[in-house]
């Protein structure tokens, strides 16, 4: 019978029983890198060393894991933290920031061929709402538990959600067979 | 042209575009930057722990001159009315009871939501 994810971290816990992590990074690494991935634009070198980063730091606060919320989700917010804090590093060394990164990536200047490619819309959107839509609507996370990994009001999470939405529906749309 | 996406299609789309990203040795990557695991088992911490509780209660059994304020504390509640004492046993176990039902609340999730709950 497999083990939960619950009977995992007790083992960690109890005995520190790095195998039992192991077997968790090897559950959690795929959504955890390709939450990293959007977050980062598909960087994906970076956003595998921040994954890295995620579950290090998770080994060394598990204790602080008190099974209010999936463990996933608490794998979530310590990778967006990651994020986070990389990109506050960023901008400081050479002052890049979001709204740069969205120039480059205007809608207007997207290869012909891509213009199907949903990943692709998706990485157009502002980094609130692509955050919001990818941990929503990708992830099956509820607005509840995504509120607590931004550590964002519930109402906030809901409209980055909408207009997140609505913005892929409209590209989706306008790159659609005229 | 079809502008009206609905939002369980778009999530499934999402979801199914989403790829599943192949382990690729980022699993030993990580297993190889964590920190050394703890070398003393669970139950040596424990023997440290009933060795330190037994040493501070001979050494307070000793120094209190033989447990004699144990055999006082005894002769005065032996003295005391038989009511007195049930009350005082059930103080006792109402307080311990308390601080059990506190415990197992701030330990179980479950119990702590209902606690939270508004009727």
């Amino acid at each position: 019978m497999e083990l939960t994810d619950a009977d995992l971290i007790a083992r960690v816990l109890g005995d520190d029983d790095q195998h039992a992590f192991g077997e968790l990074v090897r559950r959690h690494q795929s959504s955890v890198r390709g939450l990293l991935r959007q977050l980062t634009r598909t960087d994906m070198a970076l956003a595998d060393d921040l994954g890295q980063e995620t579950f290090l730091r998770a080994y060394k606060n598990i204790r602080s894991f008190r099974g209010e919320a999936r463990f996933s989700t608490w794998l979530y917010r310590i990778a967006y933290n990651c994020f986070r804090e990389d990109a506050r590093r960023r901008k400081e060394l050479v002052g890049v920031d979001e709204e740069q990164l969205q120039a480059e990536h205007d809608p207007q200047t997207v290869d012909p061929g891509l213009r199907h490619d949903l990943m692709h819309a998706l990485s157009l959107l502002p980094l609130h709402e692509r955050t919001a839509v990818v941990l929503c609507c990708q992830n099956g996370l509820s607005h509840d538990e995504a509120a607590r990994v931004l550590d964002i009001p519930l109402g906030t999470v809901k409209t980055n959600v909408l207009r997140g939405r609505e913005k892929l529906k409209r590209t989706l749309a306008a790159w659609g067979p005229n | 042209m079809n502008t009206m996406i609905e939002d369980e299609t778009l999530d499934r789309q999402l979801r199914e575009a989403a790829p599943y990203i192949d382990d690729d040795g980022f699993t030993a990557r990580v297993m190889a930057k964590l920190p050394a695991a703890r070398r003393e088992p669970r139950w040596l911490r424990a023997m440290v722990l009933l060795g330190l509780t037994v040493l501070g209660s001979g050494l307070a059994y000793l120094l209190s001159g033989g447990g004699r304020f144990v055999r006082e504390g005894m002769v005065q509640l032996a003295n005391f009315p038989v009511w007195l004492l049930l009350v005082f046993a059930f103080g006792c176990g109402l307080v311990v009871g308390a601080f059990a039902v506190i415990f197992a609340i701030r330990k179980t999730p479950e119990a702590r939501d209902l606690a939270r709950l508004r009727f």
